[in-house]
């Protein structure tokens, strides 16, 4: 069974109307499944707790929900695991490692000991050094922004962030109001009322 | 040979045009074998157009590891993603060769339905101006049609496909019988009026010209605009084989639909010099397998036609089936793209799209129209639109907390991209001939592709980009970005020309029927058959070609003349 049906059944009940045997046998492949997807393969703890962190600072929870909150570590975790050439998991797990040096010269801890606010000046200049990268390197057509595939360490974490959180349920859906059958098209709609209205809380 | 292996008629692809052939030969009566090499597929299953990203094992951006190691060629295709790459050949099964420093890229689909599942939709009919540029400027050899000869039957295949669009009443590009056209937004209605203004009326945008329902048709439903065409469509809102003609073959009860069909080549009988059936590898049992017909009809795309055509060698042809010419597998031409120009648009940011509109603009060619242009013969048309930035946009930014992630819930900026389709020429220098050491996963001889773009070629990307920014400058456009990259033939999926129709049978391989002119119960209705190659998208005038011969076929057949 796809791990897609399996959710889908949890989701709609349908695995109540299953025998209790069926039932237990799919309670328990969901549960492999969805660990197989958590556990990690490539990051350590603490590189893992770095990327939950970081990428929590980037996308926090607001009144809509965080990186944490859609797994944001475990995708990355499976990205470097089975999506990855060894050059781009190298490149990462090195720009980790660079991100508690960077920590250690500047607050004599690594990154997760912290404050909040030395944990923001360093994400700061990991951004200021992609910009200095994204200079030196040779020009992006427009066409191409975003979807090709960045040296730079931050660039790929932001990548994963962004892509974990705006391609997840809660994000596509909350943030974005991404519809899978909108129904219509319009050209040259104003934006929606609903919209307008939480901005002006 | 038994009587279930011998039919009326054999089909050969179930195609965009096998999948005609199939519904105008079996509703004019014929018992109809329809070959397809690739396996079903049954929408209910296979379509994936509604599976969000978050269903997907790396949220849309392809399994890259499967990607590189079984599908290097076919993933460098837009619409083979995460998705719809199932949908594609696995490279390492459909191996081909090209000439030294002539790359060529072959992008692939085999199963029923073929590429229609992921074509372009973009619809285009043919003018005066393509079927007498040869002639006109004495390249090639001149079309055995005009536009007179295929309009009524560019009025029957589109009152079943359904194009929509707008009717502009241009000489160089006719309009359909459309059904209504879906909307431009703000930004390209902006361009459109901006870009008449600067350039004198010769420049006219309009929205694209796509086999998209914007209403109910022939019991099918208009488009709901959910967006990825390529991954499928459950309520048949885009004309593919398998949403569209195919049903209605089987509906007759002629048609004998047999997947998992590898042609290995057409037999033929020297005594009546008639076609008298194909040979067969069953995909799944290796098998051989033969079958018997009064007429065959090759439409299993251009390369693979010829390719089984070359390897159906007799005594009479060594050099492949109805290859007296010599021009079978030559002059293989692809639209010249991958140039034009971005920029980004400002203003308009109290507006956005509802909705993914399958579909852009087209800009109908503008050059060699009225007046002679000096840098090059014939032409190109624009593709591309309007949109405003999604969340990407923040990957290049360097903002991090809650208010980043609020700027990113709002839709940025517009953008607005020109993409051009320029006309390749027909060049003999062009072609694929069989390797003789290499074999596929089910034994059959491989292509080797010579084929190279021309300085003609050249001269309209260089002018594709330059012409693009001066119209984005024009309407205000910041930031604006020409390109003209180097892809080689290929990148446009466009691939024609191997098997010409043509007058003369010492210079052409089909007559103007697409019959072959060595063997008469022989047709090609595909991309091979054209002569010149325009710059307009070519589907729909290979649709008119198949039900225009399929109609010669049975009417020659029903006076014992086949």
């Amino acid at each position: 069974m796809q791990r897609r049906e399996v959710l889908r059944l949890l989701a709609t009940g349908t695995v109540l109307q299953l025998a209790p045997a069926k039932l237990f046998a799919v309670l328990q492949e969901a549960r492999n499944l969805v660990q197989a997807h958590t556990s990690r393969q490539t990051l350590n703890a603490q590189q893992y707790e770095t990327v939950k962190v970081m990428a929590e600072m980037i996308i926090p929870s607001t009144d809509t929900p965080g990186a944490t909150d859609v797994g944001t570590a475990d995708f990355v975790d499976l990205v470097l695991t089975e999506w990855c050439d060894e050059l781009d998991c190298k490149r990462f797990l090195d720009g980790l490692g660079d991100v508690d040096s960077r920590a250690q010269s500047l607050f004599g801890k690594d990154f997760l000991g912290c404050s909040a606010a030395q944990q923001a000046d360093i994400l700061t200049a990991l951004g200021e050094k992609m910009l200095e990268e994204s200079k030196t390197s040779p020009a992006q057509p427009a066409r191409l922004r975003g979807y090709s595939y960045s040296p730079s360490f931050y660039a790929m974490f932001r990548r994963l962030t962004l892509t974990a959180y705006y391609t997840s349920e809660a994000g596509a859906t909350n943030e974005l109001h991404f519809e899978i059958v909108p129904g219509e098209y319009q050209g040259c709609a104003e934006p929606a009322p609903v919209e307008e209205a939480s901005e002006h809380q | 040979m038994s009587e279930q292996n011998t039919f009326d008629a054999i089909v050969i692809g179930s195609g965009i045009t096998g999948g005609w052939a199939a519904k105008e030969l079996t509703e004019k009566g014929l018992k109809t074998l329809v070959l397809e090499a690739g396996r079903p597929i049954v929408p209910e299953q296979d379509y994936v157009e509604h599976v969000p990203q978050w269903e997907m094992k790396f949220r849309g951006m392809g399994d890259r590891r499967q990607l590189k190691e079984n599908q290097p060629i076919q993933s460098t295709c837009y619409a083979c993603d995460e998705w719809s790459s199932k949908f594609f050949v696995n490279d390492k099964e459909h191996p081909y060769t090209t000439g030294e420093g002539k790359p060529f890229r072959w992008i692939r689909g085999r199963q029923v339905g073929g590429r229609s599942i992921m074509w372009g939709r973009q619809s285009y009919r043919w003018s005066d101006f393509d079927f007498e540029a040869n002639l006109r400027e004495g390249i090639a050899i001149d079309w055995p049609i005009r536009y007179a000869d295929i309009a009524p039957w560019y009025d029957y295949v589109e009152d079943f496909v359904g194009i929509s669009g707008e009717a502009l009443g241009l000489p160089q590009l006719p309009d359909s019988k459309f059904l209504p056209p879906m909307e431009l937004n703000c930004v390209e209605k902006m361009v459109r009026s901006e870009v008449a203004k600067h350039f004198g009326g010769e420049r006219v945008l309009t929205i694209g010209r796509a086999a998209i329902l914007t209403q109910d048709h022939q019991g099918r439903a208009a488009c709901h605009y959910c967006g990825p065409c390529e991954r499928g469509c459950i309520t048949r809102s885009y004309f593919s084989s398998l949403n569209a003609t195919l049903p209605v073959a089987e509906k007759t009860g002629r048609m004998t639909l047999r997947p998992f069909s590898t042609v290995h080549s057409v037999s033929f009988d020297s005594k009546t010099r008639r076609a008298t059936g194909v040979r067969v590898i069953d995909s799944k049992t290796r098998s051989a397998v033969e079958f018997r017909a009064k007429v065959v009809f090759l439409c299993a795309s251009t390369l693979e036609s010829v390719r089984i055509l070359l390897n159906s060698s007799t005594t009479e042809f060594p050099n492949g089936l109805g290859n007296s010419s010599g021009e079978l597998g030559h002059n293989l031409m692809d639209h010249v793209s991958s140039a034009g120009a971005s920029a980004c648009i400002p203003g308009f940011e109290d507006h956005l799209e509802v909705g993914r509109r399958p579909n852009g603009i087209y800009m109908p060619r503008f050059r060699n129209v009225k007046t002679k242009y000096p840098d090059f013969v014939r032409g190109y048309g624009f593709q591309g639109g309007a949109h405003r930035e999604g969340w990407m946009r923040g990957i290049a930014q360097t903002g991090f907390g809650a208010e980043f992630k609020k700027s990113l819930s709002r839709p940025g900026p517009w953008r607005f991209g020109f993409g051009g389709f320029g006309e390749c020429l027909p060049n003999h220098n062009n072609f694929v001939e069989l390797n003789k050491d290499q074999v596929d996963a089910w034994g059959a001889p491989t292509l080797k592709i010579h084929c190279a773009y021309g300085e003609n070629e050249r001269a309209l990307r260089k002018d594709m980009a330059m012409s693009a920014a001066e119209m984005l400058a024009a309407v205000g456009g910041k930031d604006i970005e020409p390109f003209a990259a180097d892809d080689p033939p290929g990148f446009s999926i466009h691939e024609m020309g191997t098997a010409r129709m043509g007058r003369d049978p010492k210079t052409s391989v089909l007559n103007s029927f697409n019959q072959a002119h060595d063997v008469k119960n022989l047709f090609i209705t595909d991309g091979s058959a054209m002569v010149s190659s325009s710059c307009v998208n070519p589907s729909l005038t290979y649709m008119a070609l198949t039900a225009r011969a399929c109609d010669y076929a049975v009417r020659r057949m029903k006076k014992g003349e086949l």
